[in-house]
């Protein structure tokens, strides 16, 4: 039975890790939330990973992989936690991947600035009879904070590999997966506990079982008899189960006593004795392995700046107006420069190549919508809004800032079910949807991303905020303008609300790590705007083509006049509008600036060269309510793209019906309480 | 009175009570002592009406009871007293305490609970039973009633909450920690609190559950 349960649960079984089967090699990155253990994965395999400055942000598993010495071998970076229990999803994705995967080898990336809080972790690691290597990071930082950490030593007290590290600048990381390699294959079927002990209490009243687990030769996941132990009576129920299915009942009821004397011998939860074993016994090795205090508190008093409220709320601010004044003026000027250096250099060679091929025609027109205008939409939204907003993003990240708005705005978010680091992408929202909707990844839970993504979708951008004041502002009034913005507010408000108590779950609750400033390595930062770039580019251009090709072609041959005929009802009935402003809230999903263009053209196409004063066929009424339908419906195509890539399409056809629902509803409320409050 | 090992063993079958039926290997196991060794105690035991036994169960009288909190509450005065004033770690202060708690007579242990200003809780946040053999609930103010750089140490977190109370040992925030409040964000916002060297915002709502003596 025993050889059995070995062999059989340290050979691989299916996980969502890998696609295809468990490649020979597997190397596993582990550690505590913001230790650089994501800038490692990347230095390693060379892909596109980012990394941040908060908890449980790569709670997806990253898999890469390498060659090194001519072996190539898998790494699978697993999410940032500081434990291995069930605790939070973070924690449990890790331990279950260490059980499921059955790494060869374990490199724990801590924090040389925190040595005793992150070495918490590796201690578990090796408990769990996985060969560790240990890559001491951010030995730069603690260097210049004056604190030494003694690696010799600490790789001598842990009985374990110790390489030094600066993951950001890529020293020591050929060396800890080169240590890791070595590692690999030193262990058969049947692996080896750790060698170290923690107090003289806890592991007699531990060794009973231990010995038990011995004698039994129940092997759960291949884990030897200590780790085994240790499992039982912390009561994990897939280790329990494991061990129940392998006959080991005896043993299950040999540890349900040991969990129950350790109780009573220390008054407290047996999760809590461990955890205090482990805190414990971590804090005294780090006592041990370094050889002076740090002395520098200027990264902490610079963040204690931003996180007291008499200072950090001013700072709060500033920074929420730069980044505002950031999308919508610079990235604008960007933008437009943009289009006009597009006009004036790339639009010409497309347009006579287009024309070379497909002649003059509608043909030529139809594709010329989607290759000229298209890439144009698709590259003036990525060069100055993602690109330049994520390095300031990255910035704001990597420097630890965006904790001290996570703590700061946290009670006001909260009425939307946000925590406080929605803040960024909320009022990046406000300059455009788009790198607003990917700035949701620094949320954690997948039900705030859909909360924060729905209020973006409805909060207007710059393009949105044209639209408006052309419209509104300049036709009616700069007062009325303002009310389609208070009106959104209001909505978006509500909305974020609402949502909250509908989707399921929780917005409460909330303890971070709050890490002290650091400078933030441009290298990185530039690496992560580009990736996000890259990606935006490659996502968004094909939906935005097909789009506009799809709309050009309704244009070009006519057939739009068609569709307006089914929307009428909604359109002219509903909303009160004329029949083509319909139709030019449909082109708005291209991008929101150009309903208000098509307006124009139409009316005069329709109605001749009068209609470009829009108030000879809409009044005031008219242009309030198509105002804010365009700002709360549906975002244009490149949000869309960038929506079903954050949330995925099932999601984002959540997050259309609500803003679509939602800009019907008060458009027709408006349309119908203007005119009664005195409005024509 | 009991003699120090017939005290010991009172303290843990009080202690293994707590926990739901006791037996005597397990009172075996948690002293590390050999099974005859034990039945020979408990037999001791039985004969001056501290415990009775049912097959192979162990129960306190009334009069176990009551020396059974009697020694858990010297035992953690002198856990206090080493801790709080001689200075000694807890993990040492337990077993030191185990030999002086057999050397308090009420009039010391009066004192002891004066000089100490009448401590509640034993640094690592278990109630102390009264002179008269009560114990009282754990008190403690929530973390959130704490000012900025006011300092505490917790004594309890909310029990009913296993994956809180999880959680928060997995960051190294057990009974027993010391917490410094750092910051509190505005409008009810969060604390920013320091422990052992961290930082961390803990959301009001979570600093409620936990509660820590100043």
């Amino acid at each position: 039975m025993s050889g059995d349960a070995g062999s059989a649960t340290c050979s691989y079984t299916a996980t969502p890790i890998f696609s295809g089967p468990r490649p020979a090699t597997v190397v596993a990155l582990i550690g505590n939330p913001n230790v650089g253990k994501s800038t490692l994965f990347n230095q390693m395999t060379g892909l596109g990973v980012v990394t941040a400055h908060y908890p449980g942000k790569t709670l997806e598993v990253n898999v890469g992989s390498t060659s090194l010495d001519g072996r190539s071998v898998s790494i699978v970076d697993l999410p940032g936690t500081y434990s291995l229990g069930s605790e939070t999803e973070a924690s449990w994705v890790t331990r279950r991947a260490l059980l499921d995967v059955v790494p060869d080898c374990a490199i724990v990336v801590v924090d040389a600035t925190n040595l005793a809080r992150s070495l918490v972790i590796a201690l578990q690691v090796m408990d769990m009879g996985v060969p560790t290597v240990v890559a001491l990071n951010l030995t730069d930082e603690s260097r210049r904070s004056g604190l030494l950490i003694n690696a010799d030593r600490l790789s001598g007290t842990l009985g374990v590999p110790v390489i030094s590290t600066v993951a950001t600048e890529g020293k020591g990381v050929a060396p800890a997966l080169r240590t890791a390699l070595m590692m690999c294959g030193t262990c058969g079927d049947v692996r080896e506990d750790a060698t170290h002990r923690y107090g003289v209490g806890f592991e007699s009243l531990l060794e009973p079982l231990v010995a038990a687990a011995t004698v039994s030769g129940i092997a759960p996941f291949g884990l030897p008899p200590r780790a085994t132990a240790l499992e039982l009576i912390q009561s994990r129920s897939d280790v329990e189960e494991a061990v129940l299915e392998s006959g080991g009942s005896v043993l299950h009821q040999r540890a349900g006593e040991v969990s129950r004397i350790m109780g009573a011998a220390r008054g407290e939860r047996v999760s809590t004795t461990v955890s205090r074993e482990l805190h414990g016994a971590a804090g005294s090795i780090a006592e041990s392995v370094s050889d002076s205090q740090p002395t520098d508190r200027t990264r902490r008093s610079l963040r204690s700046l931003a996180t007291s409220p008499l200072t950090g709320i001013p700072v709060l601010f500033a920074v929420l107006a730069s980044v505002f004044l950031f999308l919508f003026f610079v990235g604008d000027l960007l933008a437009t420069a943009f289009s006009a250096l597009w006009r004036a250099v790339a639009s010409p060679v497309i347009v006579s190549a287009v024309h070379a091929v497909l002649g003059e025609g509608a043909w030529a027109r139809t594709v010329l919508w989607g290759l000229d205008a298209g890439i144009e939409a698709s590259l003036s939204i990525g060069l100055p809004y993602i690109l330049t907003f994520y390095v300031l993003l990255s910035l704001l990240e990597d420097s630890g800032y965006l904790n001290a708005v996570a703590f700061l705005a946290d009670r006001s978010m909260h009425h939307l079910g946000l925590h406080g680091r929605a803040v960024i992408p909320l009022v990046s929202g406000a300059g455009c949807s788009v790198p607003a909707v990917l700035a949701t990844r620094v949320l954690a839970t997948e039900r705030e991303r859909t909360i924060a993504c729905t209020l973006i979708a409805m909060i207007p951008c710059s393009a949105r905020t044209a639209v408006i004041m052309g419209a509104v502002g300049h036709y009616i009034g700069l007062l009325p303008a303002l009310g389609v913005f208070i009106v959104s507010a209001v909505v978006t408000g509500i909305v974020g609300i609402v949502l909250d108590r509908m989707i399921p779950g929780s917005g409460a609750g909330m303890v971070m790590e709050m890490f002290p400033f650091r400078r933030p390595s441009l290298r990185v930062v530039w690496r992560k705007a580009w990736d996000q770039f890259r990606e935006f580019l490659l996502i968004a251009t094909p939906i935005v083509i097909v789009g506009s090709i799809v709309l050009g072609g309704l244009y070009e041959s006519g057939w739009l006049w068609k569709l307006s005929a089914p929307l009428d009802p909604v359109v002219v009935g509903f909303l009160g509008l004329p029949s083509i402003a319909g139709l030019t809230l449909l082109f708005g999903l291209l991008r929101k600036e150009f309903a208000l263009q098509l307006l124009v053209t139409l009316g005069i196409a329709t109605m001749g060269e009068q209609a470009n004063d829009l108030l000879t066929f809409m009044g005031p009424t008219d242009l309030f309510v198509y105002a804010l339908v365009n700002t709360l419906a549906m975002p244009c195509v490149s949000t869309v793209a960038v929506l079903g890539r954050t949330l995925g399409w099932k999601r984002t056809s959540f997050v259309t019906a609500v803003t679509v629902g939602t800009a019907l509803a008060m458009g027709g409320l408006f349309a119908s309480v203007l005119p009664a409050i005195g409005w024509s | 009175m009991p003699t120090a090992t017939l005290e010991e063993y009172l303290e843990a079958i009080y202690k293994l009570d707590e926990k739901g039926v006791v037996r005597p290997t397990m009172i075996a196991e948690s002293m590390s002592v050999s099974g005859p060794t034990v039945t020979a105690t408990l037999k001791r035991l039985a004969a001056r009406s501290l415990i009775t036994r049912s097959k192979s169960a162990v129960e306190l009288t009334a009069e176990g009871r009551r020396e059974a909190l009697d020694i858990i509450r010297r035992h953690r005065l002198a856990e206090r007293f080493l801790v709080d004033i001689l200075g000694l770690g807890w993990d040492e202060a337990h077993e030191d305490a185990c030999l002086l708690e057999h050397a308090l007579s009420p009039r010391v242990q009066a004192a002891l609970e004066q000089y100490l200003d009448n401590p509640s809780v034993c640094p690592h946040g278990h109630p102390i039973p009264s002179a008269d053999g009560t114990i009282h609930a754990v008190v403690g103010d929530p973390l959130c009633d704490l000012d900025t750089a006011s300092q505490g140490r917790i004594v309890q977190v909310a029990e009913d909450n296993d994956e809180l109370l999880q959680y928060l040992a997995s960051l190294g925030m057990f009974p027993g920690t010391d917490v410094t409040v750092c910051e509190i964000a505005p409008f009810n916002g969060p604390l920013l609190v320091e422990v052992n060297g961290s930082q961390y915002a803990i959301a009001r709502d979570i600093a409620s559950k936990i509660l820590v003596t100043r």
